[in-house]
């Protein structure tokens, strides 16, 4: 595993915390900066750094791993592995963050971008860059 | 003047010393237990602690001379006892006060806790230092004493004044538990502060070297609990009869030297580090509401740690507001009754 990788979690947000761990991990997952192998930890551990409820870490790990990403295992904690082979698509939830995505375009052209920035945006972000 | 009022002169004037010192045992942006910017400290916060010193050097001297004007007629004042008692608390509470005036001068520059919490994703080592065999020790001590006592059963006279022949070792497994709990949840249910780097690097040392410190603490217990009752058996009564001074030697040693070194280090460890590796790092990861009476009790229900860094000296404290920490709590204040039914 590298070394500096973190988390973070921001109160003021109104997306909940359990979800705004599960982006950031699935960020590190899909940039390959966490690899299949790799041990993460503890859910105590992670908790009480955050300061947030053990269910909270628990409850994103779990997302994780309903998406494939991580292996939960008593006592040996969360392991990441390989996902290969994509797992089959959810039109619902793929139509569902192409809504959130339609919604964002919107906001950002009405805060003064133009059509062009914003796909440039988009492309970087796909691609795994950072903005 | 007598000794007691040498020592009572040397008690008031160690207790000063350490209230003197107290506002640089914290990190380096918290002052008298208020989070505020590092500038304040290293600026107008210097005056603030000069004033809260001269405060308490003040009612350190107050409190020496009223000692000195009554060390001739403490009968009037139910006795030596009551008047050491009244002394002692009077120069705490006094301390303290400066503490406080200190405090609410410190809050307007109170700086509000951060909306966004990192964390580091790399596993921290939380196992024991020295790993759980070395942990056990004190125990296989405690055993191996038992057995001993135990093949002399019929040996040792009966003391009246012992309710149990076992019951010093009993009593010292006791100690030994509470100081293994305390440092396994000390290392498990404590927060890093500093996410990664030697500022981390640092903290960990620091909790580790405290947790160390609890464990070696179980093995003094053992060791003189396990003395006191080798001390009954006559055939190694003589052979054992130095211990009392010796056992408490490098006991004491231990506890300056840790001492020492935290103080050194300073709270967290984050002297050990250059200011510039500590950057990222604000406060100790706890809001200033959840803090009670003047910084000293943390209460926080909403902080799933069980153990936080002291804002009032250093290492660590319980957390209030945990039913867990409180479970520490009954156990150390059912203690002293266990302690008596065990011992007499």
């Amino acid at each position: 595993m590298a070394g500096a990788l973190r988390v973070s979690l921001n109160l003021e947000s109104p997306i909940p915390a359990y979800r705004q761990i599960a982006d950031d991990l699935r960020r590190h997952l899909v940039d390959e900066r966490l690899k299949p192998g790799d041990l993460l930890p503890p859910i105590r551990q992670l908790a009480l750094d955050l300061g947030v409820h053990f269910n909270t870490v628990a409850l994103a790990y779990r997302l994780l791993a309903d998406e494939g990403w991580l292996e939960l295992k008593r006592r040996r904690g969360a392991t990441v592995i390989a996902r290969n082979a994509p797992r089959a698509v959810d039109q619902r939830q793929v139509d569902q963050l192409l809504r959130q995505v339609s919604q964002i375009a919107a906001q950002l052209r009405s805060a003064g971008m133009s059509s062009r920035q914003i796909s440039a945006a988009l492309r970087r972000l796909a691609q795994g860059e950072s903005l | 003047m007598t000794s007691v009022v040498w020592t009572l002169m040397l008690m008031v004037t160690a207790t000063a010393l350490v209230f003197h010192f107290m506002p640089r045992l914290s990190r380096p942006d918290i002052l008298f237990g208020v989070t505020v910017p590092e500038a304040f400290v290293t600026g107008a916060g210097r005056t603030l602690v000069s004033r809260y010193r001269t405060i308490v050097w003040i009612s350190a001297a107050a409190t020496l001379a009223i000692l000195l004007l009554l060390q001739g007629r403490p009968d009037e004042f139910g006795g030596w006892g009551m008047l050491m008692t009244a002394v002692m608390t009077g120069n705490i509470v006094a301390a303290h006060g400066a503490w406080q005036w200190a405090r609410l001068k410190a809050r307007p520059h109170a700086v509000p806790p951060s909306d966004v919490r990192v964390a580091s994703l790399v596993t921290r080592d939380t196992s024991l230092p020295g790993g759980a065999l070395f942990a056990a020790g004190p125990f296989a001590i405690l055993l191996a004493t038992a057995l001993l006592r135990y093949t002399y059963l019929d040996d040792v006279p009966d003391d009246p004044d012992m309710a149990n022949p076992f019951g010093p070792l009993a009593f010292g497994a006791i100690l030994v538990a509470m100081g293994l709990t305390m440092a396994v949840t000390l290392t498990r249910r404590s927060r890093q502060i500093a996410v990664d780097g030697p500022a981390a690097a640092a903290e960990h040392r620091f909790r580790r070297v405290n947790a160390l410190g609890l464990v070696l603490g179980g093995y003094a217990a053992a060791i003189l609990t396990s003395a006191w009752t080798v001390e009954s058996i006559p055939a190694f009564g003589g052979a054992l009869s130095g211990w009392g001074w010796f056992v408490p030697v490098p006991l004491m040693l231990f506890g300056f030297g840790l001492n020492y070194w935290m103080f050194r280090v300073g709270q967290g460890g984050h002297r050990a580090v250059a200011p510039a590796a500590r950057r990222e790092v604000h406060g100790d990861g706890t809001p200033d509401h959840a803090w009670k009476v003047g910084g000293l009790y943390y209460v926080n229900p909403h902080d799933p740690a069980m153990w936080v860094e002291n804002r009032f000296g250093l290492g660590y404290t319980l957390n209030f507001g945990n039913w867990r920490a409180w479970l520490l709590v009954i156990a150390m204040m059912l203690f002293p009754m266990v302690a008596g039914r065990l011992l007499f």
